[in-house]
């Protein structure tokens, strides 16, 4: 056992100049490296307006997201009952949360949790930004019955009903993806008529 | 004067080589799987530093050939246009699918043979470690081409992490360097990737080598009446020099061939294929070894969310953070079940260790079945009977081989 000087006195062996200079020593190091922490927030930057804020108006024109015609305004005659295609407002497509994919239906096939009053002529969108982890949904097409086709996230299989407002029919997505209003302008192209029905993006933390 | 004088007069290479290099490998071929990992990695620096030197970690638009893409998907691109450039890239990804094959069966031949146990926990854990060093190493480098691919992948693995309840979004924010996708992301990931990582892989390495060269290897138990007929504590094998470098360099230049071959004749990662980020995502896979995480995020139902002490529970936290933390648990608890009082120095049979055996087999069909249901979408199967299937073929696997090792070690009596 370590002895202080006044190693005579019983009560003072609990603090010996030993045991006195280790705590100095763990207290010192322990609060230069714990100031480092400070350090961690300084490398987890905060996003302004992080995770996935649409900045998609009404009255802002759809274009086509990706092939050939990207960037051409999507007009109604180029949907027929069973296509689809992913489309961006005009001059938005920087910001991923725009992503929409525009189905064309036939009317009487909409059921609900469906909002009808933000379709038009068969044209109904939805976010296109899958709520289980973020990928970009596809349409799957059914060539014989178009009425069959359906939404599907490639990543992990996630399946949607376009004609039940995108309820989640299989997979791992927690919940529908959101709709948003499209109507047929006057000169056939698409245009938005309101914000998005729900939350929209990974659906996380 | 010969250079060897000269050098020995100075650092006593004959001490070292009196020491070191007459330490004793067992002969044993599945004692080479750790040094098939090791040479991985060596293909893997040398790839990556050749691949470093021209590799620009930014995602500013830059015009190729016409188009403006990304310059870090630019400057792969480029890597793969020069002479043997697609080749290297090819060698460096199939090293890192060999690197973690090479640590997968190694644990597993560490683990059947019971050469966890005391006094050989720590280097377990280190091992377990340097796996997963290893997949996030591998996981990093998804991110570098910012190909389509590289985009999705780690558009995944950003919300996997910040579903970690409580810290998850601090987390993902350290780790990403704000959300994904934002500018430091690639700058932080390649920083990770060619410092951060191998420095500790490197780290872990060496620590795993000391503890081998101080702990000695396992042997045979047939070992053992010879070696007291002998008399010595040495272990029974080959010296490091002369016989098991010749055998671990000609081992290297074989490995070498093979990868080289491979790298020539199968295209892996064609980031020219996948393109350069864009919205829509096509049917993609990961590499192999994370196929089972994969597939598990597959099955969980999506209702399936929780609060739990105010942590907010979803199924990409139990199929992207519970099940591999589990997994990685249960694995480092072993050697601490499995306890034993006497330091064990010979590997046990597989066939007379019943549980742990059952166990092991148990794990591998069901992580394997984990890794099939990430193929659901092309076998037709839904999840919820993906998962019977799952469990199903766990349970038996687990009990069938349990029933018979037991009636085949109660036959044979004690392992001897």
């Amino acid at each position: 056992m370590v002895v202080g000087i006044d190693g005579d006195k019983r009560e003072k062996a609990g603090i010996t100049r030993r045991r006195f200079t280790l705590g100095v020593l763990i207290a010192s190091v322990a609060g230069a490296f714990g100031s480092l922490f400070a350090l961690l927030k300084v490398l987890s930057p905060e996003k302004k307006g992080g995770g996935y804020v649409t900045t998609i108006q009404p009255g802002d024109k759809l274009v086509y997201a990706k092939g050939g015609n990207m960037g051409a305004p999507l007009r109604a005659s180029s949907l027929n009952v069973g296509d689809a295609a992913l489309a961006f407002p005009a001059g938005k497509s920087s910001n991923p949360a725009n992503l929409v994919q525009v189905i064309k239906l036939q009317e009487t096939e909409f059921k609900p949790p469906i909002h009808i009053d933000l379709t038009d002529r068969g044209f109904v969108a939805y976010s296109a930004i899958c709520t289980h982890l973020g990928c970009t949904v596809s349409w799957v097409k059914n060539q014989q019955a178009p009425a069959a086709s359906y939404t599907e996230c490639f990543c992990h299989n996630s399946i949607f009903d376009p004609s039940r407002g995108a309820k989640v029919m299989g997979g791992p997505a927690p919940i529908p993806l959101a709709q948003i209003g499209v109507k047929v302008a006057d000169d056939g192209t698409l245009v938005f008529t309101s914000d998005f029905t729900g939350p929209i993006g990974p659906q996380v933390g | 004067m010969s250079i060897f004088t000269w050098f020995d007069e100075r650092l006593e290479l004959k001490k070292f080589k009196a020491k070191f290099l007459v330490k004793t490998f067992p002969t044993h071929p599945t004692f080479l799987l750790g040094e098939l990992a090791l040479f991985s990695f060596i293909t893997l620096v040398a790839t990556g530093v050749f691949l470093g030197f021209l590799y620009e970690p930014s995602t500013k638009m830059v015009s190729l050939f016409g188009a403006m893409v990304p310059a870090a998907y630019a400057s792969v691109v480029k890597i793969d246009i020069l002479p043997l450039g697609m080749i290297i890239r090819r060698i460096h990804h199939w090293s890192a699918m060999l690197m973690i094959a090479a640590v997968l069966t190694h644990l597993m031949r560490i683990y059947f043979t019971s050469a966890y146990r005391k006094p050989r926990e720590i280097n377990w854990l280190i091992g377990l470690c340097l796996l997963g060093t290893a997949m996030v190493a591998a996981f990093t480098g998804y991110l570098l081409p910012y190909s389509q691919f590289s985009v999705t992948a780690t558009s995944i693995a950003y919300y996997v992490s910040k579903s970690v309840p409580w810290v998850g979004d601090w987390m993902s924010r350290l780790l990403f360097a704000g959300e994904f996708p934002s500018d430091g992301t690639v700058p932080r990931f390649f920083f990770m990737h060619v410092m951060l990582i191998p420095a500790t892989l490197i780290g872990l390495i060496s620590l795993h080598l000391l503890v081998i060269v101080k702990q000695k290897h396992t042997e045979p138990r047939s070992n053992r009446n010879r070696k007291e007929a002998e008399g010595g504590r040495r272990l029974i094998g080959i010296p490091i020099w002369p016989e098991q470098a010749v055998i671990s360099l000609s081992f290297y230049l074989f490995l070498l061939f093979v990868v080289v071959l491979m790298a020539t004749y199968v295209p892996l990662n064609p980031i020219e294929t996948y393109g350069p980020p864009s919205p829509g995502t096509p049917v993609m896979r990961p590499d192999w070894y994370f196929l089972p995480v994969y597939g598990f995020l597959k099955l969980i139902p999506g209702d399936l969310s929780f609060t739990f002490l105010g942590g907010k529970i979803t199924p990409e936290t139990i199929g992207g953070v519970i099940f591999p933390g589990l997994l990685f648990l249960a694995a480092a608890l072993m050697p601490f079940l499995d306890r034993w009082k006497e330091p064990q120095h010979y590997i046990a049979n597989p066939l007379q260790r019943p549980f742990t055996t059952s166990l092991g087999v148990g794990a591998g069909v069901f992580l394997c079945m984990t890794a099939v249901a990430g193929y659901i979408d092309v076998l037709h199967i839904t999840p919820n009977r993906m998962t019977a299937y799952a469990i199903l073929a766990t349970l038996a696997a687990w009990g069938v081989t349990y029933t018979l090792l037991r009636r085949y070690s109660r036959k044979r009596g004690p392992d001897v």
